[in-house]
């Protein structure tokens, strides 16, 4: 099977955010890195295109995406003081739509900078 | 070059070779030869070996070096013992003043070694007036030395979008930010929360007990591209796409430069984007929230009215 080569990926497992990684990829998974260091090159190769984990889970029970929105909005909706943390391992336009969202329910943004 | 409470050989292991100690730059043709590193920690990591000076100071007392540090860049005396008290001979605290002054270009990396002991925040505080009072003498920066991917885009969008960086508090309508108060574990530890919408971290893995109990206590909604520790204590989990793997984007590198991601592999997941999008188009369908609401006295206005 043909491997797709990716030029100039960028590794966001640490802060330095290396952007000259060289990826060889097979549909389902990383293959080889280049220039990675070594935690980088664990970072992209453990996480793969498979699907491993059940698509949502509410209650520990499996259910669709759809369902767990629906959840999660009324989650948030019905709460006083929500809180929307993390958001170190999204990507910036993930970012302000969680900005977007708590300000919305009225709660309190954070991320891991206030550990 | 300072690194304090940082051990970037084995956390950052290229950010020696390709950011900051052995790049050639215009006014450093010899790169490693033209710069010199100084580390400070607590024990011995394996940086220490890059490092042309290493001073090993006891455990909790970064705050009182720095102190030390600020009052001898300004010239005034300083007790002869409070160098015996940071576990330094005095001589090492002044040569490192005579260094950094000698500097044409200081900067001070701080790492979760500072940030996170005793002091904290305070800490950091100290390392960035000590950077400022510098540049009295020469030009001298400090940088946080930033653990996870994008946190540094987190600061970004904060900011530009809040006007605070992080703990920004949204409730009145208004950004409110205060540190301590509006500071995650503070939340949980005193269980102000009543509700965690969770996305790119896995707090169940790394925050003090209290904070764990207290997500599992309140609905936790968790986006992730794992089932994580916090998943399992989570009411909701939705499974998102890999960011930079997975899913495309921008992530911020630590000295706040923009980089796009190509991703490598197509998800069978949606994005961390298009699920929070979700979201909110979800709460937007719903009456809004108004004091009292959730208590006794109802009163219900739906959005976009």
């Amino acid at each position: 099977m043909s491997l797709t080569v990716v030029k100039n990926a960028t590794c966001t497992f640490c802060g330095c955010v290396c952007d000259d990684i060289e990826l060889h990829a097979n549909a389902e998974k990383i293959v080889a890195t280049k220039r990675a260091c070594s935690l980088g090159e664990s970072w992209f190769k453990n996480h793969t295109a498979e699907r491993l984990y059940p698509e949502a889970l509410i209650d520990g029970q499996e259910a669709t995406v759809d369902a767990a929105v629906e959840v999660a909005a009324d989650y948030l909706v019905n709460a006083n003081m929500p809180l929307v943390y993390g958001m170190s391992n999204v990507t910036c336009e993930a970012q302000r739509e969680a900005v977007s969202l708590a300000e919305l329910v009225g709660g309190i943004i954070d991320s891991h900078t206030s550990l | 070059m300072i690194y304090w409470g940082g051990n970037p050989a084995e956390c950052h292991p290229r950010h020696f070779t390709k950011y900051s100690l052995t790049q050639k730059g215009k006014f450093t043709p010899n790169g490693r030869k033209d710069r010199t590193m100084v580390l400070v920690d607590i024990r011995e990591t394996p940086s220490a070996k890059a490092a042309d000076l290493f001073l090993q100071i006891r455990p909790g007392k970064d705050f009182e070096l720095i102190s030390v540090l600020r009052a001898l860049v300004k010239g005034q005396r300083v007790r002869a013992d409070a160098a015996a008290e940071i576990g330094l001979p005095m001589q090492q605290v002044h040569d490192l003043v005579g260094m950094m002054k000698a500097a044409r270009f200081g900067i001070i990396f701080f790492g979760m070694g500072l940030s996170m002991t005793r002091g904290k925040h305070m800490n950091s505080a100290g390392v960035l007036m000590l950077a400022a009072e510098m540049n009295a003498f020469t030009k001298f920066v400090a940088m946080p030395m930033r653990g996870h991917g994008n946190v540094t885009g987190a600061d970004v969008v904060m900011r530009y979008s809040t006007g605070y960086p992080f703990g920004v508090n949204l409730c009145r309508g208004y950004p409110r930010f205060n540190p301590g108060e509006f500071s995650t574990v503070d939340l949980l530890v005193r269980g102000d929360n009543d509700a965690c919408l969770v996305l790119g971290a896995d707090p169940g893995a790394t925050m003090p007990q209290p904070a764990i109990d207290h997500l599992a206590r309140i609905p936790t909604i968790v986006l992730d591209p794992k089932v994580t520790h916090t998943s399992r204590l989570a009411r909701v989990h939705i499974t998102t796409a890999v960011t930079g793997v997975s899913a495309p984007g921008t992530a911020y590198r630590m000295d706040e430069i923009p980089l796009p991601l190509r991703p490598a592999l197509k998800s069978p997941y949606p994005t961390d984007e298009q699920v929070v999008r979700r979201i909110r188009e979800a709460v937007q369908r719903r009456p809004a929230w108004l004091p009292g609401r959730n208590g006794k006295h109802g009163n219900l206005v739906s959005h976009g009215m």
